[in-house]
């Protein structure tokens, strides 16, 4: 999360120029590319997948066992890293300006279902220099998941991020 | 992968016994829990060791690894404070990021019991870096009446942990 919005910036440059390359089509829906760009927490947990439609960014995975808790379902702390990611790069596409989460507030509404495509987008509700407000929505094919709003703390926009290799 | 070391009275948590795959919180970890005595600040410790598979491109603990820590802390730490054996699904969390953390630190989670209720579950959730705090989170969990679906997978492995 603390870079979540730094992973959006590559993924928003690829998306501009419409690459669209998805590795097995018949599981993911069309116009999702893969975040190949991820690595560390999100490749550990991904793959993870991404599309622009009408200038908004929504991302989606297909949870798998691995990310499943004691009852089958999708573990809360994935929803949670999954749906955070997809707010921050709202804020990246809405603003261009990287972010960090400061705060995330969550209400878990429903069960994610191991198997499901799971989507989720997030909206900028308001912004001043330092901070802003994102709304975010985490959805399956039959209900909605997991509700968020959060605070992102607005990286200058000349600082540049060190990457560990 | 950096040897984990935990600290002395921490047991690795085996998450998965008898399951064929493992499930996530066998997946982003190892975790280790610590039980100290009732009533005390210890009496429930999560601990684990920051590897770089928990960690962003930066080399920074994720946010998601913080939040599925916190998560776990608050329904396993908080359900055992209260004496409860049952898997307690999360429906409210807001988590505070207060600080960084980096690979190599060893963090730990400790969860406070604010109020138990016939179906609820309250607790505040702490995970700190040595004395400084990175995450504060606070939690609502359902406590589902009856027995619940079970949640007795979860078990520390009695020996040493093996440091890997």
């Amino acid at each position: 999360m603390w870079v979540m919005a730094w992973l959006c910036s590559l993924a928003s440059l690829e998306a501009q120029s419409l690459i669209c390359g998805v590795s097995s089509p018949s599981e993911i829906p069309s116009g999702f590319r893969e975040l190949t760009e991820a690595s560390g927490f999100a490749a550990a947990n991904g793959p993870w997948f991404e599309k622009i439609e009408n200038d908004r960014a929504i991302r989606g995975f297909r949870p798998g066992p691995q990310h499943a808790n004691a009852l089958g379902i999708v573990h809360g702390g994935m929803l949670a890293a999954f749906l955070d990611s997809a707010m921050g790069t709202a804020v990246w596409h809405t603003l261009k300006r990287r972010a960090v989460t400061l705060r995330l507030s969550l209400d878990y509404l429903g069960p994610g279902r191991i198997g499901d495509w799971l989507q989720a987008e997030g909206e900028v509700v308001g912004h001043d220099e330092h901070v802003a407000q994102v709304r975010g929505r985490l959805y399956g094919p039959r209900h909605d998941v997991l509700a968020g709003l959060g605070a992102f703390a607005l990286l200058s926009r000349q600082r540049s991020l060190k990457i560990r290799s | 992968m950096l040897p984990d070391n935990p600290p002395e009275g921490f047991l690795r948590i085996d998450f998965d016994r008898d399951r064929p795959d493992p499930t996530f919180n066998t997946h982003i970890g190892p975790l280790y829990a610590k039980r100290g005595t009732k009533g005390t600040r210890d009496e429930f410790v999560l601990g684990f060791r920051v590897q770089t598979h928990m960690c962003n491109p930066t080399g920074g603990l994720h946010g998601g690894m913080m939040m599925a820590v916190a998560d776990l802390v608050g329904t396993m730490g908080g359900g055992t404070l209260a004496g409860l054996r049952k898997f307690l699904p999360t429906v409210n969390m807001t988590c505070d990021f207060v600080a960084p953390a980096r690979v190599g630190d060893w963090v730990e989670g400790r969860p406070e019991l604010v109020r138990v209720t016939r179906s609820l579950l309250f607790t505040n959730i702490y995970l700190t870096v040595g004395e400084e705090k990175i995450l504060r989170a606070s939690s609502i969990a359902k406590i589902p009446s009856g027995d619940g679906p079970a949640f007795g997978k979860a078990r520390l492995e009695r020996k040493e942990a093996a440091s890997s």
